[in-house]
Order: structure tokens, then C-alpha cells, then sequence
């Protein structure tokens, strides 16, 4: 790569746009590596799309029948956050429960897609199933319990953005891209608005990451570059009383309001999926949230009588592949040099889901240090993480 | 249907004097107040500044005051704070610096939860269904994990969201007050400490001035509490064992 040292002899400086998960991720691999990283969020950490996710440390189950990539990356990475993230992961596992005799017949596909990808699966009876879930539907024909899991997005961003701080990271929130500096063919850093003080800045770097969801392509279009991101809304309902200990999906492939995700003092039902062409403002269709109560007592009854506390959308940043329905997409990720396209010191990363931001931040990170030639391992995969608490705190209690 | 809500968002800037700017806001009856700031945010000023992040009373971070009272603005009804004619008031938490518009700086918080060690993950203490603001029950109602469940584990009920801070008389006077999220986090580290040289440290650590005895006994944090929690009973609960702690020591004399 040519020499365009923001930091002339000291270590090259990389810009990641966006504090999800996977900007937090990557910002805590970059800096572990020894690289200059500053974070740029236009809002509060989280506040796009990994906050309003529905919460589910994915055992990969929801997926392996279809897409046993997307499957195996799950599992793969649930037990990796296991390692580097305990204190912020309820580790309860989840039952994929059968209602139907359609549900039932789904159970061997299931369970054969489940060792394929390494998912530990156990195939339970109606009796088990209801010993350690008594709130389930009593009619329910079976069920298999895997290792999923939940954790608290804002939290999991925290702890990653609170460990690249530690390693030197500076991460600025309220601080919004609005183009990019350098020579045409090139991204030498970013123009950014402070949203206090109004003022505009330049903050060069060697290396631009994009990692801003569903903005993601808002944010390539001001370098002229087009990223396929299809962002693809859900519904989320959120009840005020906590009605299952574990996970509880349908035990069939992935449909509206298929899953009870519990939470502190909640269970929160998902999901739908549309199209929209704005992220910024998603107005909430009625319908969906009558759609997950409906859907949602079919696993829970209790969910009937249950009042409702919260209802949350955001759009998921899926790579569109063009046309059909959003729940065939792959939920994969991709990391885009855009180089091929003839703008160098700009890459994106997106697709994916909050479960693998640690293995999307390590694949752009790969890619980012060949390009600047910086020779480290990744090491996310052992390093356990700081405190998310330490994000905030000046150690002054 | 749809509501015009006339939003009086508090603004605070570098370099400007704090104010409130009024926008009439275009949301659905089911939209919340948080919705509704979303909405000034993405259609009329993009330069508002507020903190949200779940959007179901999980994460915390979008606390605010609605018409001088303490809320999370996530799962508050637009329409429970909207008479249909005065202007709804949001304005950011108080005894914290404001850092921008609704946004304040909540290190002193944070500090104060990290010094305390709680731990945000608990073996489960309840069989469900857990309402909100249930208290640990200690007879039957205790959670027993099923054969093959060594436990079930579960997030702290505690969101660290700052409401209790803002609601509190005490903390309005400035100080270094611990503040009641701070002093009911000790409180639930005590609880799960059992060796003695700790529970020292743990009890220790909050009888000073700016600990457990500062108080004044107000309980506003128990009434604005999002979670249905209860810190200023922590308070106390904390306070009773260090008097019975100085009276077994006068008559160990």
C-alpha cells in the first residue's frame, strides 16, 4: 500500500464507522493487534440496529436446517463468547419445541442438520420438555434442547468498546460521519459533525472500516461506492413478566413469531420481516405485534394475559443478493475491499448478526492489517474481556 | 391512528444556553415517548441528542425526565403522558453533569457499580412467572432448577439506568454521596457474601459519611424505579446490620 501514515511513525490508524456489535468487535481486534483505532457513532453506543436486537446468544439451531454455514458459525462463536464474555451471557439453553405434527416430522431434519454442524442436541420427551419449562403449551409433542443463550446487546457492545479502550481505542459517540477526506480513488479519513458543538473535523486514517449496519450503504454511497445491504425490519414484543427460564423456539423452520426470548424480568417475542428503504424511522405495524401475541401463546400461553411492556423494530443490515424473500437471504456476513472498485483505504463489513460480530471483526481485521501490512495474530478468540462498567467509569469511586 | 404531540425537548449545547425547543410530532396512539423523541430526531433536528439503545427496559441508557418525573421513555406511553393538549416536557436526569441535550455523564454511576462488585449475572432466586419488582422469595416459591440444570442463571433485575439517582433528594444536595443504585449494589453483594473478613470490607465500605448514613429517608428511588425495585429497603437493610453490628460491640465491652 502506498505510504499515507496519518500517525507518521507510530502505529497506523484505523477509523471504524459505527458502535454495534460488529464496530465494537472490530475495534477491540484492531486494538489488540496494536493498531490506532477511534470509533465514530452518530448516536449513543448501540443505538442502531444490535440494541433493538431480540437477544439471543444463537446456538445456531435456528439455522442449520437451511444454512448450515450460517449454522456452524453460530455455535462456533456462542462458545467462544462463552469464554471472553460470561458476566454479560444468560447461559439457560433453548428448546425447539414441536406444537404440531408438521412441527414433529420437522424433528429428524432437525436433529440430523444439528450434528452436521456440530450443534449438542438433545432430543427431549413431552414430559421433560415440560419439567423444565412448565410454561410451555401443555399440548406439546416434543421438544430438543441446544445450548442457546441471551445476552444484553448495549452490554455486549460495552464490554468490547470498554476493552479497546483499554488497549488504547478512543471511542467517539455523538459524532456522525458526513464525508470522506482525500484524492479521488482514495479514503484518507473522515469529515465528521460533532453533535455538541456543531463543529465539523477531519480525523485522517489509514484505513476506513465500515461498520454501520443498515446505513451501510448511505455511508459507501458518500465515497461513491454501492454495498448490496437490504435492510430488512423485524417486530419485536416485548411482556412485563418473565414466563421461561430458557429459550423457547418453534421447532420448525424459521417463521414469524417463532420464538420467546427471555430477559430480566421479560420475554420478548419475535419476529417479522420486511423491506424498508429508511432505517432511520420505523413506524410499527399493528398487525406484527398482534401477529407475535398470536404466535407467541402458541408457545407460551401465558403470553396471552401477559402485559405488554415493550415494542421494539430496527432493520437488520442482511447482503441483499436480489429479490426474494428476506428469510432465504443468507444471515452470513461480508467483508468488501473496496480497492476492486477502485477506492483504496475503505473496506465494509456487514450482514451477520450479533452472535458472530467477534468473527466478522476478525475477518476485517485480517483484511485490514494485510493491506497495512501489520503482522498479528488475531487474538479475540482467548482474551477475555473487560467489564462493561469500565466503558463509563473514571475510576474515581 | 395518529397523534400530534407537541414535544418540548430540553437543549444544551456548547456554546448555547440551555433551553427547550418545541416540535409537534407526528406518531401513532401506540407510540411511546421514546418513539416520539425518535421521531423530533429523524423528521425535524437532527442534532438532537439522546441515549437509547433496546427499546424494552433492558439496557438502561434512554432515561429521562417526561414532565418533571423520572421514566424510562421506552415503555411509557405517549398517551399516558399526553393530556391531548399541554405540551409533553422531556427533559435529562438530574444530579448527573448534562453532557448534551437529553444526554448526561453517568462515570459517577458506573463508579460507583464497579466499586461495588455486583455481580451482574445471579443463580435464578424465583420459579417462574417473576413479575415485575418481585422481591427474592425465601419459602416455597424458591427457585429449584429441574434434574440435569446445575442452575439457571439470570441477568440482575437492576438496569443501571440512573432513575434512582435523579429522583433522589440527597444526591440533589452534591456531595459524594454513594447514591442509592451504588448503596442497593452493595446491598445485593452482601447478600451473596458469606466470609466474614468480606462481609467486613462489604459492610465497611458504605458506613461513612457518604455511605448508608446519608440518606435522608426520602424513597423516592423506591417509587420511580422502572424495575419495581427497591433500594432504598437496601438502605436500610444495610444500615440495620451495621447498628446491630455497634451494639454487639458496646456490649462486647
Amino acid at each position: 500500500m502506498s505510504a499515507r501514515l496519518a500517525y507518521p511513525g507510530g502505529a497506523p490508524h484505523v477509523v471504524v464507522i459505527g458502535a454495534g456489535s460488529t464496530g465494537a468487535a472490530t475495534a477491540h481486534d484492531l486494538a489488540l493487534r496494536g493498531v490506532q483505532v477511534t470509533v465514530v457513532e452518530r448516536g449513543e453506543v448501540a443505538s442502531g440496529t444490535t440494541g433493538r436486537n431480540h437477544c439471543l446468544l444463537h446456538s445456531g439451531g435456528r439455522y442449520c436446517v437451511k444454512d448450515e454455514e450460517a449454522g456452524i458459525e453460530c455455535i462456533d462463536e456462542n462458545m467462544i463468547l462463552r469464554r471472553i464474555m460470561p458476566d454479560v451471557l444468560e447461559l439457560n439453553d433453548g428448546l425447539f419445541v414441536a406444537i404440531s405434527d408438521d412441527d414433529l416430522a420437522f424433528k429428524e431434519s432437525f436433529l440430523e442438520a444439528c450434528e452436521a454442524c456440530h450443534i449438542p442436541a438433545l432430543d427431549l420427551s413431552k414430559e421433560r420438555a415440560l419439567e423444565l419449562e412448565p410454561g410451555l403449551n401443555p399440548e406439546v409433542l416434543g421438544a430438543v434442547q441446544v445450548p442457546d443463550g441471551v445476552f444484553e446487546p448495549f452490554r455486549f457492545c460495552l464490554s468490547f468498546l470498554a476493552s479497546a479502550q483499554s488497549n488504547g481505542a478512543a471511542v467517539r459517540t455523538f459524532t456522525e460521519v458526513v464525508d470522506f477526506e482525500g484524492d479521488p480513488g482514495t479514503v484518507a479519513g473522515v469529515r465528521v459533525r460533532d453533535r455538541s458543538s456543531g463543529r465539523i473535523e477531519t480525523i485522517g486514517a489509514d484505513i476506513v472500516v465500515n461498520a454501520a449496519g443498515p446505513w451501510a450503504e448511505r455511508i459507501a454511497a458518500l465515497a461513491g461506492i454501492q454495498v448490496p445491504v437490504a435492510p430488512t425490519p423485524g417486530v419485536m414484543v416485548s411482556v412485563g413478566r418473565r414466563l421461561n427460564n430458557m429459550v423457547v423456539n418453534r421447532l420448525n423452520k424459521p417463521a414469524d413469531g417463532d420464538i420467546v426470548v427471555p430477559q430480566r424480568v421479560s420475554s420478548i417475542i419475535g419476529t417479522t420481516s420486511w423491506s424498508v428503504d429508511d432505517p432511520d424511522y420505523i413506524p410499527i405495524p399493528q398487525d406484527h405485534v398482534e401477529k407475535m401475541i398470536k404466535c407467541g401463546r402458541e408457545l407460551i400461553p401465558a403470553i396471552g394475559e401477559a402485559p405488554i411492556r415493550g415494542v421494539m423494530a430496527v432493520a437488520r443490515p442482511l447482503i441483499s443478493k436480489g429479490g426474494g424473500d428476506a428469510r432465504e437471504v443468507s444471515r452470513t456476513f461480508e467483508c468488501f475491499d473496496h480497492a476492486s472498485e477502485g477506492v483504496e483505504g475503505f473496506v465494509t463489513i456487514s450482514g451477520g448478526k450479533t452472535t458472530t460480530a467477534r468473527a466478522m471483526a476478525e475477518k476485517v481485521t485480517d483484511m485490514v492489517c494485510e493491506k497495512l501490512s501489520v503482522e498479528a495474530e488475531c487474538r479475540t478468540r482467548d482474551v477475555p474481556l473487560k467489564s462493561y462498567r469500565t466503558f463509563y467509569t473514571r475510576g474515581a469511586a | 391512528m395518529s397523534l400530534d404531540v407537541p414535544l418540548q425537548i430540553h437543549r444544551q449545547k456548547e456554546g448555547v444556553a440551555p433551553h427547550r425547543d418545541l416540535f409537534r410530532v407526528s406518531v401513532a396512539d401506540s407510540a411511546t415517548v421514546l418513539d416520539a423523541i425518535e421521531a423530533a430526531w429523524a423528521w425535524h433536528d437532527g442534532t438532537i441528542q439522546f441515549r437509547h439503545a433496546c427499546h424494552h427496559a433492558s439496557c438502561g441508557s434512554c432515561a429521562v425526565r417526561v414532565n418533571g418525573i423520572e421514566r424510562l421513555p421506552c415503555v411509557t406511553a405517549i398517551t399516558d403522558v399526553w393530556d391531548g393538549a399541554s405540551d409533553v416536557v422531556v427533559e435529562p436526569l438530574r444530579n448527573f453533569p448534562v453532557a448534551a441535550d437529553l444526554v448526561v455523564d453517568v462515570s459517577t454511576l458506573f463508579d460507583r457499580l464497579e466499586a461495588s462488585e455486583m455481580s451482574p449475572l445471579r443463580p435464578v432466586e424465583h420459579a417462574l412467572p417473576v413479575e415485575i419488582g418481585e422481591r427474592p422469595r425465601t419459602d416455597d416459591g424458591t427457585m429449584v432448577a429441574p434434574a440435569g440444570i446445575e442452575r439457571f442463571m439470570r441477568f440482575e433485575s437492576c438496569i443501571e439506568c440512573g432513575i434512582c439517582i435523579s429522583a433522589c433528594p440527597t444526591a440533589a444536595l452534591g456531595g459524594k454521596f454513594y447514591g442509592p443504585a451504588g448503596l442497593a449494589a452493595v446491598q445485593r453483594a452482601r447478600a451473596e457474601a458469606t466470609a466474614a473478613t468480606e462481609v467486613d470490607a462489604i459492610l465497611g465500605s458504605v458506613d461513612g459519611e457518604h455511605g448508608v448514613w446519608r440518606c435522608h429517608s426520602a424513597w423516592e428511588c423506591t417509587e420511580r424505579c422502572p424495575q419495581g425495585l427497591d433500594p432504598a429497603g437496601a438502605i436500610m437493610s444495610l444500615r440495620r446490620e451495621l447498628t446491630a453490628r455497634r451494639l454487639r460491640r458496646l456490649f462486647r465491652r
